[in-house]
């Protein structure tokens, strides 16, 4: 196609609307070798999209987070609600030390967090973020599968902690059983945390955008101070900010998401005439709503390098074959770069 | 009900947090009630941009701030800002299925974030929000020249994230009172905002219209003391004022409000919506919320002024083409 005219008669939002992979691809392989390769929206394949944080500004939430990203911005609210113990149909077996507080708890929080669904994460793409998601439909795919992933980073990553959710009442020492035994302690309610996420505009990464404010908004978020009052029969709470606290989170743990671009998998039969040309691909990091469109392998990586220490938490890879084990070993690197960059900014700094 | 698309609740069911308050009597939890402190005719301060969403056609943010406070001690706000979104999809054409429309059919959608009111909302919409669409639609079904785009259609979609109150949260306690028209008010601010949000994302779309609409909302009160505040009109009974867009929260008791879709350059109406007993002073009070209109459809022109010169920046400045989204360093020439 670009034989017949060497000189460009279409502007290039035109030509990346007519022809978007051989456009993507004459941007990523330049003339001279002396030039570096850069994306069409002027980023090199390696360079992240700069976010900013912003946390705190929704008055009715106990914990809110503002994030953006080039062009993707997102709007998380966190809001407890309490579930009494007496409602819950099959209650968790406990821990038998309820204020224990060890790093080893993680798993059997999680399991008790879970069992009982208190993290209730869901995303709305269908409020004009994007001109794919209109409203009056239910939720998309790729809400649906976004809301998955969400969830399932929450109870895998361990963020939370049982004990901050737990309400514990301590009955007073009845004096009937004597006074040297201490009262049994029970768990009279559960603070389950209600998630929304809300995407504002949509061009790309929803997913790392998403899950950075939904750790941001957690880490904002303040629980009042509550308690079991034995003659209102309700858990009460106190109004002080003061007297709130707030999450204590588990590490700081972020997704990372890159694209894989072939070109040669996308061109039309005829133009693939050349076999000896050698297979290339590219790997974008971040990538926008354009180039989305135009990657089937997609490699998201969770990396937590909290505390010292450098952990990986969840790699998520489909749609192709061109990562392998050493492009993968290059690309946690870089999610542990970019880890870093994201642990300076202002609402995820410890 | 389980909603499969969606993470669901606690199947126990959750209820919203209850707070006491220390025993120290009404008295002093009435003195904690928001004061209105700027004049009756004085609106709160608007903040609008345009352009948003760079998919969308056109988009515009709007936030209505409350005067500075200082931070709340108190997990509970007095105060809220209202914050809008508006995203314009479209002009585009209508499906296959659809019958043939000789002009633009105008669709728009109120929705509430789960987490904009004080009572958590659903993800369905309700039958308020949908009652809002229509309210909107209304608004601007006459201003959009619709005759140039015939068998098309536009989306204009408005985001509540943090809505308007309908009475301070002490209310319940103190006793005042939600006034006449069984509470609601705050919609009537949150409708003005998605009229004047609409119309600036309308205008950023570039969508053929007649003038710029703007919302306005004004209210007759009955306040805690009334000290002469607000300009005793014809019409209104001992105790109550006038007061242009007013915040629910601030006052003891509304009486009754009205919005108003108005085109400033026409001098027309293409929206009323009264709610309340104003009596003998309906004429003022409307005549008063076509005044709150017309003070903002002053921010609507700068907002669009300043998104037309972003958007033409190139043409105007001898540039070549116009690009919307990131501005890119080098052309790069397509070859091969």
């Amino acid at each position: 196609m670009a034989t017949a005219a060497p000189s460009l008669s279409f502007p290039r939002d035109i030509f990346a609307a007519l022809s978007p992979s051989p456009f993507l691809l004459a941007h990523l392989s330049p003339d001279s070798p002396s030039t570096n390769p850069s994306r069409p929206n002027g980023r090199a394949p390696f360079e992240f999209r700069k976010p900013t944080i912003n946390t705190g500004s929704l008055s009715h939430c106990s914990g809110s987070a503002v994030v953006r990203l080039g062009d993707t911005a997102v709007v998380c609210g966190v809001r407890g609600e309490l579930l009494l113990a007496s409602n819950i149909p099959n209650p968790p077996v406990l821990p038998t030390n309820l204020n224990s507080d060890r790093e080893d708890d993680a798993e059997n929080d999680a399991s008790e967090l879970s069992s009982l669904s208190l993290l209730v994460p869901n995303i709305e793409l269908a409020n004009g973020a994007s001109p794919a998601h209109l409203p009056g439909s239910p939720p998309s795919t790729l809400a649906q599968s976004l809301t998955s992933r969400i969830r399932a980073l929450l109870y895998s990553t361990q963020l939370l902690r049982a004990r901050d959710l737990r309400i514990i009442y301590t009955p007073p020492p009845s004096e009937a059983s004597g006074d040297d035994e201490p009262s049994e302690k029970e768990v009279k309610a559960y603070w389950a945390l209600y998630i929304d996420i809300m995407f504002i505009s949509l061009d790309g990464n929803a997913l790392d955008v998403a899950w950075a404010a939904v750790v941001a908004a957690l880490r904002d978020t303040l629980l009042p101070s509550a308690w079991w009052d034995e003659d209102a029969q309700n858990i009460l709470c106190s109004p002080s900010v003061s007297d709130a606290r707030s999450l204590r989170l588990r590490g700081l743990p972020m997704a990372v998401t890159f694209a894989v671009f072939k070109p040669t998998e996308l061109l039309s039969e005829g133009e693939q005439d050349e076999e000896n040309e050698e297979e290339k691909a590219w790997v974008l990091s971040d990538p926008d709503a354009f180039e989305e469109g135009l990657c089937k392998e997609v490699v998201t990586v969770v990396v937590d390098g909290s505390g010292g220490k450098r952990r990986m938490r969840r790699i998520e890879k489909r749609g192709g074959g061109v990562v392998g084990r050493e492009v993968m070993k290059g690309l946690v690197r870089r999610a542990d770069e970019r880890w870093r960059e994201w642990s300076q900014i202002d609402g995820l700094k410890a | 009900m389980t909603d499969r698309r969606r993470t669901n609740a606690p199947s126990g069911g959750t209820s919203a947090p209850v707070f006491v308050y220390p025993v120290k009597g009404a008295d002093s939890l009435a003195s904690q009630r928001p004061t209105r402190t700027r004049a009756p005719d004085e609106l709160r301060k608007i903040f609008l941009k345009t352009g948003l969403v760079p998919s969308a056609s056109g988009s515009a943010y709007l936030e209505l701030s409350p005067p500075s406070a200082p931070p709340s001690k108190t997990l509970r706000p007095s105060r809220t800002s209202l914050k809008l979104t508006c995203a314009v999809h479209g002009p585009k054409p209508l499906p296959r299925s659809a019958p043939f429309s000789p002009h633009l059919i105008l669709s728009t959608t109120v929705k509430f974030a789960p987490f904009a009111t004080r009572a958590r909302r659903g993800y369905i919409r309700d039958s308020t929000e949908r009652d809002l669409g229509v309210h909107l639609e209304t608004a601007l079904r006459g201003v959009v020249l619709g005759e140039r785009w015939p068998k098309s259609g536009v989306e204009v979609i408005v985001t509540v994230i943090e809505g308007e109150e309908d009475g301070w949260w002490g209310d319940s306690i103190v006793g005042g009172s939600s006034g006449a028209g069984g509470g609601g008010w705050g919609l009537m601010s949150v409708l003005a905002g998605a009229i004047t949000v609409a119309s600036a994302a309308i205008a950023d779309a570039g969508i053929d219209c007649v003038d710029l609409v703007s919302g306005g909302v004004a209210a007759v009160v009955r306040d805690v003391d009334p000290k002469g505040k607000g300009n005793t009109e014809e019409g209104l009974q001992e105790g109550e004022s006038l007061v242009l867009d007013p915040c629910p929260a601030e006052h003891k008791e509304m009486v009754a409000a009205c919005v108003v879709g108005y085109l400033a350059g026409r001098d027309e109406i293409t929206e009323v919506w009264m709610k309340g007993e104003a009596g003998g002073a309906s004429d003022v009070l409307l005549d008063k919320a076509v005044y709150a209109a017309v003070a903002s459809v002053s921010v609507v022109k700068e907002a669009v002024r300043e998104s037309v010169e972003q958007k033409y920046k190139d043409v105007l400045g001898g540039g070549k083409g116009v690009f919307r989204g990131p501005q890119v360093p080098k052309e790069v020439e397509m070859t091969g």
